[in-house]
C-alpha cells in the first residue's frame, strides 16, 4: 500500500482548526497537528486564561486533546521571537506612525506560511492546511486563492500576502463551509472545541483594548505623545485630542465634540500630534497609493480592472489599478470612505485574489 | 507501530511489579493512615514500610524521610523552608526549573541568589562555589546529576566544604535515585529530593531526606502528616509504589548498569559504524543518558521526525505547552548557538535491548543522512 500524503495541520486550539483537521484525516491524508506558539499572554497584559486566545495555554491543550483523540501527532512550535519581531513591533511602529496596522494579513504573509511550509520540509509533508474560510482553486497547474462559501465568514481578505508558490502546497479545507457547518460538524464528533468562542480580531490583543496594549508594549513612546490638537479641515483648532494613537481613520465617536453634524477622523498628523476632522462627505476619495504588493496571479497586464476591498468588513468595489514604477496606483470607480493608511487593499476577479497590498497616503 | 522509548530522562514506565502492588493498596488498603481503627493502622503501616524501604537505599534514619507529590515538592520545601530575607542562597545556573523558577520568588522576598555556571565538562565545580561563598550564605543546592547532560557533580567534595563552612547543603538527586549509589552516612548532605517515576515508580510521589535536627518550615499546612513536615492524606498508593520501585532499582543496581553500559558501549560503536557525525557533551556521566550533537541538524526537527517514525527522545527540558527552546546550559559549556540547536538528549534504561539501540541508530541515520547529502549537493 502506498504510504499516504502528510499533511501539516495548523492547530490554534479553535473549532475551525479541530474540523479542519477532520476533514484532512477524512480526506484520506495522514495528518500532524502543529500549533504555533506566537504569544507569551503574561508578557503584555490582557486576560490571561481565556480559551478563546490562541497561545494560550488553554488553546494549546485544546488542540493537544484533539489531535490525541483522532490518534494524531501533536507538536508545538514556539515562533514568539520572529512573531514579535515580525509582526507586533510593527503593529505598535505603524500606530506610532499614525497608520492602522492589519497584523493578522502581516503574520500569515511574513510568519505563518514560510514557517509551515519550512516545517513541512522538515517533516516530510507534502502539505500544510489551515482552518481559514477560503478556497484553493486548481485548473491545470495553476492555483489560485478564492473567497471561501460563507460570506460572513470569507477570511481570504486576510492572505493576500501569502508567498503565491505555496499555494499548490496549501489545503483550506473550510472553504466550502459557513461557520454553523463548522460547527455542527465539531458538535457531531464532539470534538472538545465544538463550542470555543470566536476568536478576537487580533490574537495578541486579548482583551480587544489595543491602546491598553500599546501603553503596555511601548510604554515611553506612548507617554512622550501626550495631548494634542483637533484640527477642523480650515485649520480652526477646535478641541484637544489624548494621543493621535488613540484614533482611527473614520473615527466618530470619542472625539468630544458637539457638533450639530458629525465630524470625523480624516487625517492623522504623527509628527505634529494633530487629529484633523471633517464632515462625512470630506472622508470619500477616488484613489489611493498601494505599497508591499503581493501578486497571487502572474502575467497581468496593466491597467487592470478589479474589484477592490479596502477593509476587512467591506465589501470589494469596482477600480482599476495602475502601475506606476514600484507602487500601484487605485482608481476608484465610485469615491470611497475613509480609505485608512496601513490597511490591506486586496483585489479581486469575481471570486479570486489576484493580489493585494498596504494602502498608503495619497 | 512498535514504538521504542528512549527518553527514560523524563520518566520511566511503570515496573509491572510495583503496578501490581499498587493496584492491589488501592483495592483493599483504603484506610487513612491517621485513624485510630485497624485499617488505619494497615495503611499507617504501608507509609511505615515505604519510608524503611527508602531510608535503606539512601543508608539513612527512616525519621529522616519524608514523602511528598514530588521532587519539585521537595526543592520548593528547601528553598521555601530555609531561606529568609537577609540570606545568602548559591545554586548552579543549569538546576531543574524546580530551582530556578523558584529564585525570582526568593528574590522578592529578600534573599540574595548567586548562580554558577557549568563548566565544559558539564560539571559544577567547587572552586566556583567557594568564591561566591559570602558571610551570609545559609544554603547551597547543587543538583545531583544534571537533567538534560547526565553529568554527576562533585556532592561529596561540595557537601564537605559546606560543612566545613556551616553552610547547609542541599541536592536534588532526581536523576540520580536508583542509577548511582547514594549514602547518607558517607555523603554530608542535609536534604536531598527524590522523585519515584524516574525509577520505574509512579508519578506524583516524590520525597525529601532531611538530616535529623535541622530545622525546616512545612510548606503546606494541615494536618500533622510526615511529622508535621507535609500536611495532607498520604498518597498511600504512590508511597507504596515508590518505595517498592526504590528497594528494585537498589537492589539490582549493579546488574542494570552493566547491562546499560553494555547498550552504551552498542550505541557508540553504531553511531561510528555508520559514520554519522557527532559529538557528546559533558564527562563522568551516569549511564544510559546521552546530550548528543548532530552537527547541522535541527534537534527540534530532529525529535519530531523521530517520534513520527515510532522512536520518541527529547530535545532540550520538556516544558507544560511542549514548546523547546535551545539550551542555554549548552551555551554555558561552550558550544555554539548551532550546536546547542543540533542537541538532543537520548536516554535509555534496563528495560532496552541492543536490538533498540540499533534500530534507533539506523532511523537517526536514514533521517539525517538526506541533510549530509543535500549539504553536499549544494556545497
Amino acid at each position: 500500500m502506498p504510504s499516504k500524503d502528510k499533511v501539516l495541520v495548523a492547530m490554534s486550539g479553535g473549532v475551525d482548526s479541530s474540523v479542519a483537521l477532520l476533514e484532512i484525516i477524512e480526506a484520506g491524508y495522514e495528518a500532524i497537528g502543529i500549533t504555533m506558539k506566537l504569544w507569551e499572554y503574561r508578557d503584555v497584559g490582557g486576560n490571561l486564561l481565556d480559551d478563546s486566545n490562541c497561545c494560550s495555554i488553554g488553546a494549546i491543550n485544546n488542540a493537544k486533546l484533539v489531535c490525541d483523540r483522532m490518534g494524531v501527532a501533536h507538536y508545538t512550535l514556539d515562533f514568539t521571537g520572529v512573531f514579535r519581531e515580525t509582526v507586533v513591533d510593527n503593529f505598535a511602529e505603524e500606530y506610532l506612525a499614525g497608520r492602522t496596522p492589519n497584523p493578522c494579513v502581516r503574520c500569515n504573509s511574513f510568519v505563518k506560511w514560510d514557517a509551515f511550509i519550512e516545517q513541512a520540509d522538515q517533516l516530510g509533508a507534502q502539505y500544510i492546511a489551515t482552518g481559514h474560510y477560503a478556497r484553493i482553486i486548481q485548473s491545470d497547474n495553476n492555483f489560485r486563492l478564492a473567497k471561501g462559501k460563507d460570506p460572513l465568514k470569507d477570511q481570504a481578505y486576510v492572505l493576500w500576502g501569502i508567498p503565491a508558490e505555496t499555494l499548490q502546497r496549501t489545503l483550506l479545507p473550510l472553504g466550502d463551509y459557513t461557520k454553523e457547518d463548522v460547527r455542527n460538524i465539531a458538535r457531531k464528533h464532539k470534538l472538545e472545541t465544538a463550542e470555543t468562542p470566536e476568536s478576537m480580531e487580533i490574537c495578541f490583543v486579548a482583551d480587544n483594548n489595543y491602546k491598553r496594549f500599546l501603553k503596555d508594549y511601548a510604554p515611553n513612546e506612548i507617554e512622550a505623545i501626550g495631548q494634542g490638537k483637533i484640527v477642523e479641515g480650515n485649520g480652526e483648532v477646535v478641541g484637544v485630542h489624548s494621543g493621535y494613537t488613540n484614533y482611527t481613520i473614520g473615527q466618530r465617536k470619542g472625539l468630544g465634540l458637539s457638533n450639530s453634524e458629525p465630524r470625523y477622523v480624516s487625517k492623522i498628523d504623527p509628527d505634529s500630534n494633530r487629529i484633523f476632522i471633517g464632515k462625512k462627505e470630506s472622508l470619500y476619495e477616488q484613489s489611493c497609493r498601494v505599497t508591499q504588493i503581493n501578486w497571487l496571479e502572474q502575467n497581468l497586464h496593466f491597467p487592470i480592472k478589479v474589484n477592490a476591498q479596502i477593509r476587512y468588513n467591506s465589501q470589494p468595489v469596482p477600480a482599476v489599478v495602475k502601475q506606476n514604477g514600484e507602487k500601484l496606483l487605485v482608481q476608484f470607480v465610485a469615491p470611497q470612505l475613509s480609505i485608512t493608511p496601513g490597511q490591506s487593499i486586496v483585489f479581486y476577479r469575481d471570486d479570486i485574489v489576484i493580489g493585494g497590498g498596504i494602502i498608503e497616503l495619497n | 507501530m512498535d514504538r521504542i522509548y528512549f527518553d527514560i530522562s523524563a520518566t520511566t514506565p511503570l515496573s509491572p511489579k510495583v503496578g501490581d502492588y499498587m493496584y492491589a493498596l488501592q483495592k483493599e488498603v483504603y484506610g487513612n493512615p491517621s485513624s485510630i481503627h485497624r485499617e488505619g493502622q494497615a495503611a499507617h503501616a504501608v507509609v511505615e514500610k515505604s519510608r524503611r524501604q527508602l531510608a535503606k537505599v539512601l543508608n539513612c534514619n527512616p525519621d529522616e524521610i519524608i514523602f511528598t507529590s514530588s521532587g519539585t515538592e521537595a526543592n520548593n520545601m528547601v528553598l521555601k523552608g530555609v531561606l529568609k530575607s537577609g540570606d545568602h542562597f548559591i545554586t548552579s545556573s543549569y538546576e531543574h526549573p524546580a530551582i530556578l523558577k523558584v529564585l525570582p520568588t526568593l528574590i522578592k522576598s529578600g534573599v540574595e541568589v548567586s548562580q554558577v555556571k557549568p563548566n565544559s565538562k558539564g560539571h559544577i565545580s567547587l572552586k566556583n562555589i567557594a568564591s561566591e561563598v559570602q558571610s551570609n550564605t545559609r544554603l547551597i543546592s547543587i543538583m545531583q546529576v544534571n537533567n538534560e547532560l547526565g553529568c554527576i557533580n562533585p556532592i561529596r567534595e561540595i557537601g564537605e566544604f559546606a560543612a566545613s563552612e556551616n553552610i547547609l547543603f542541599h541536592s536534588d538527586a532526581v536523576q540520580a535515585l536508583g542509577k548511582i549509589p547514594l549514602d547518607m552516612q558517607s555523603i554530608p548532605i542535609d536534604f536531598l529530593s527524590m522523585s519515584a517515576h524516574k525509577l520505574y515508580g509512579p508519578k506524583g510521589a516524590g520525597a525529601l531526606f532531611k538530616r535529623d535536627g535541622i530545622i525546616l518550615d512545612p510548606l503546606i499546612h494541615g494536618g500533622g502528616q510526615e511529622g508535621n513536615l507535609r500536611a495532607s492524606t498520604e498518597n498511600l498508593a504512590g508511597i507504596g509504589g515508590f518505595g517498592l520501585a526504590a528497594e528494585l532499582a537498589a537492589i539490582s543496581l549493579e546488574e542494570n548498569t552493566d547491562h546499560i553500559k553494555d547498550l552504551e558501549n552498542c550505541f557508540l560503536s553504531h553511531l561510528d559504524d555508520l559514520e554519522i557525525n557527532y559529538f557528546i557533551n559533558g564527562e563522568n556521566r551516569i549511564p544510559g543518558v546521552f546530550n548528543i550533537t548532530f552537527p547541522g541538524e535541527d534537534g527540534s526537527s530532529l525529535v519530531m521526525r523521530l517520534d513520527l517514525a515510532g522512536i520518541s527522545i527529547s530535545f532540550g527540558a520538556a516544558c507544560a505547552s511542549g514548546t523547546t527552546k535551545a539550551s542555554s546550559m549548552l551555551l554555558d559549556m561552550g558550544l555554539s548557538e548551532a550546536d546547542a540547536r543540533a542537541s538532543v538528549r537520548i536516554s535509555f534504561g534496563k528495560i532496552h535491548s541492543r536490538k533498540e539501540v540499533k534500530k534507533v541508530i539506523e532511523t537517526i541515520h536514514s533521517l539525517i543522512k538526506h541533510n549530509q547529502l543535500t549539504d553536499a549537493i549544494e556545497g
